[in-house]
């Protein structure tokens, strides 16, 4: 019993030091304060006036947006499509292509900003939309063919071979039994995109600019300026986006498997 | 007619020959059953049938057209997959549309084939219905409505049943043959149960280590089987082996360790005397004969109207006998004989499995 309670104890602690921190900047956001302040003192929406009034903010949250659903479109397309191609290549083929996918995961990301920043410069792509799309695609793509692969892999071999023999077309069979059978695995692959480009900061730093800056970056430059509370309100809102995607995708994935 | 030629059909996977070179003729409206155990390479033809492997040599010939490269969508084949392969993301009547919604017929004629697919599988009001809420009986006839819909020239089934209790097994045999009767379509069967095959099938091709060893109808398999495989795989029966006496004009002899006089039968083919054989007795040609071999019956299995009787001979053989209860009620201490004109002389098969 003692036992027990101390079990509890320490898991309460454990998620405490897991989630704290990340939900104290929150009430930042509405402080009506000049700094941040952990609890704020008075309350306000000063700084979310502040924020949408800035154009500079304004932009980098839209192009955040685009550069995240632009990354979030080619990385399921080309994700799972590559999925398929994994799973129809043999046992060696496989481990051979899903090591290679998951190769911009693993490399250190500061290698691998180094690597595009200079690619860009030598085509002058630096600060465009096109050089952030390209970079986050690198890291968002590898979730799509994981989670389109899982799918894969669950999915009965036998029901596209019974709609061929049925005398469905390949685009045919795999617009009406594949894909609907693997887009819980679709679906949960477009999250993971579009959050991994949403949240980017490291190639972003790189390859942003004067021209296209993205919101983390944006407020990765306003603290090292000053420590003000509309820092906290970009926070904010880049936590909402990912709890939004994080729960649509709980929801398609509960719906699908309850047909 | 043929309907379906298998010309020197093959197939390998790498170093393994799961199919040896194999010539095959089905006839319109035939119902014909592969039958084998596992590994026998049965479903491997049937999926060369379909389109689903490519032979490694041979043709394939279908209504007098070579379909050997055609892909499966090409060959307007109605196939029954074991555990069904239905839609899961469908419901009933979308399962069954589905071949027909690929041929873009209009959507009358398509609401109106459904029905009638379902009508005859009996599954009217289920149209409606989610895959995951039928049984598995249901499910089965869901997938041969699928497959029949499409009027397919040949259906093909790969162990259908397999997946359905015993009870359920044989409601659905006496459906699948009252279904082929009413309107008789070219069919391959796949099963490694008997009495499947016997109950459902005009011709029955048993097969082994991929060859078809026999092909035949049932009664054919059964009476003249070719070697002891076919004799253990089709029925119960009583093995004596022995060696050749004589071979003239489709009859033999076999001396059998243990017999003064040898068992004179039915040849079947490839038999060389001097060499080794097996007389096969059925159980149901071994009765009581007052002056016949003295023998005792050691175990007694009841089946209702019928009884199975092992029998130990004075030569130390053991015969199963299978024949109405009444007959060997009672005493213990028998007499056996048998019809003699049940024997057949076989070859032993190369090996067992």
């Amino acid at each position: 019993m003692n036992g027990r309670i101390a079990l509890n104890v320490f898991v309460a602690l454990v998620v405490a030091f897991l989630v704290l921190p990340i939900i104290a900047i929150v009430p930042a956001a509405f402080s009506a304060q000049s700094f941040i302040r952990l609890p704020p003192e008075t309350w306000s929406f000063r700084w979310w006036g502040a924020f949408f009034n800035d154009p500079s903010w304004r932009l980098t949250l839209l192009a955040s947006l685009k550069v995240a659903a632009l990354t979030t479109l080619i990385s399921v397309i080309c994700g799972t499509a590559a999925a398929l191609g994994v799973a129809r290549s043999s046992p060696r083929g496989r481990a051979l292509l899903t090591g290679l996918f998951l190769g911009p995961v693993v490399t250190p990301a500061i290698v691998l900003a180094v690597a595009l920043y200079s690619m860009a410069r030598a085509t002058g792509l630096v600060s465009t939309v096109t050089a952030l799309v390209i970079a986050h695609t690198m890291l968002a793509l590898p979730f799509v063919v994981l989670n389109v692969g899982v799918s894969l892999d669950a999915l009965d071999r036998r029901l596209p071979m019974a709609a061929a023999g049925l005398g469905a077309s390949e685009l045919h069979v795999f617009r009406t039994v594949t894909l609907p059978l693997i887009m819980p695995g679709v679906v949960g692959g477009a999250v993971f995109a579009f959050v991994t480009s949403f949240d980017e900061v490291v190639l972003s730093i790189f390859l942003a600019g004067p021209t296209v800056k993205t919101l983390p970056v944006r407020i990765w430059e306003e603290i090292r300026v000053e420590y003000t509370p509309v820092v906290a309100v970009g926070a904010t809102l880049m936590l909402a986006l990912a709890l939004v995607a994080g729960s649509a995708s709980r929801l398609v994935g509960r719906r699908r498997s309850g047909r | 007619m043929s309907a379906v030629q298998f010309l020197g059909i093959s197939k390998s996977f790498g170093a393994v020959h799961a199919l040896s070179a194999t010539d095959l003729d089905i006839r319109t409206g035939e119902f014909l059953t592969l039958l084998g155990p596992s590994g026998s390479g049965k479903t491997t033809l049937l999926n060369i049938c379909a389109g689903y492997l490519a032979p490694t040599t041979g043709r394939l010939v279908v209504g007098g057209r070579d379909v050997t490269a055609l892909p499966p969508r090409q060959r307007n084949m109605g196939m029954v997959f074991q555990n069904y392969a239905l839609f899961p993301h469908m419901s009933v009547a979308e399962n069954v549309a589905y071949g027909l919604t690929v041929r873009r017929l209009t959507r009358e004629e398509i609401t109106k084939r459904v029905a009638e697919a379902l009508h005859m599988t009996r599954l009217e009001g289920f149209g409606e219905r989610a895959i995951r809420e039928l049984s598995g009986g249901q499910q089965q006839r869901v997938a041969l409505a699928r497959a029949i819909v499409i009027q397919p020239d040949i259906l093909l089934m790969d162990e259908p049943l397999g997946a359905l209790d015993r009870q359920l097994r044989k409601e659905v045999q006496l459906e699948i043959r009252r279904l082929h009767s009413a309107r008789p379509r070219t069919t391959i069967y796949v099963t490694h149960d008997q009495e499947e095959a016997l109950v459902m099938s005009d011709r029955i091709a048993v097969m082994r280590a991929g060859r078809i060893v026999q092909i035949g109808s049932g009664v054919e398999l059964y009476e003249q089987p070719v070697d002891t495989f076919i004799a253990k795989f089709l029925g119960e029966s009583n093995l004596l082996e022995g060696a050749v006496g004589t071979v003239a004009d489709g009859r033999a002899t076999l001396a059998v360790a243990g017999f003064a006089q040898p068992f004179e039968g039915r040849a079947a083919a490839g038999l060389r005397a001097g060499g080794k054989a097996s007389a096969l007795l059925r159980p149901e040609a071994i009765r009581t004969e007052p002056g016949g071999l003295p023998a005792r019956v050691v175990e007694r299995v009841y089946l209702g109207e019928l009884v199975a009787v092992r029998l130990a001979l004075e030569s130390g053989h053991e015969l199963w006998s299978r024949r109405l209860a009444s007959e060997w009620s009672g005493r213990d201490a028998v007499e056996v004989g048998w019809d003699a004109s049940a024997i057949s002389i076989l070859p032993n098969a190369s090996f067992e499995s």
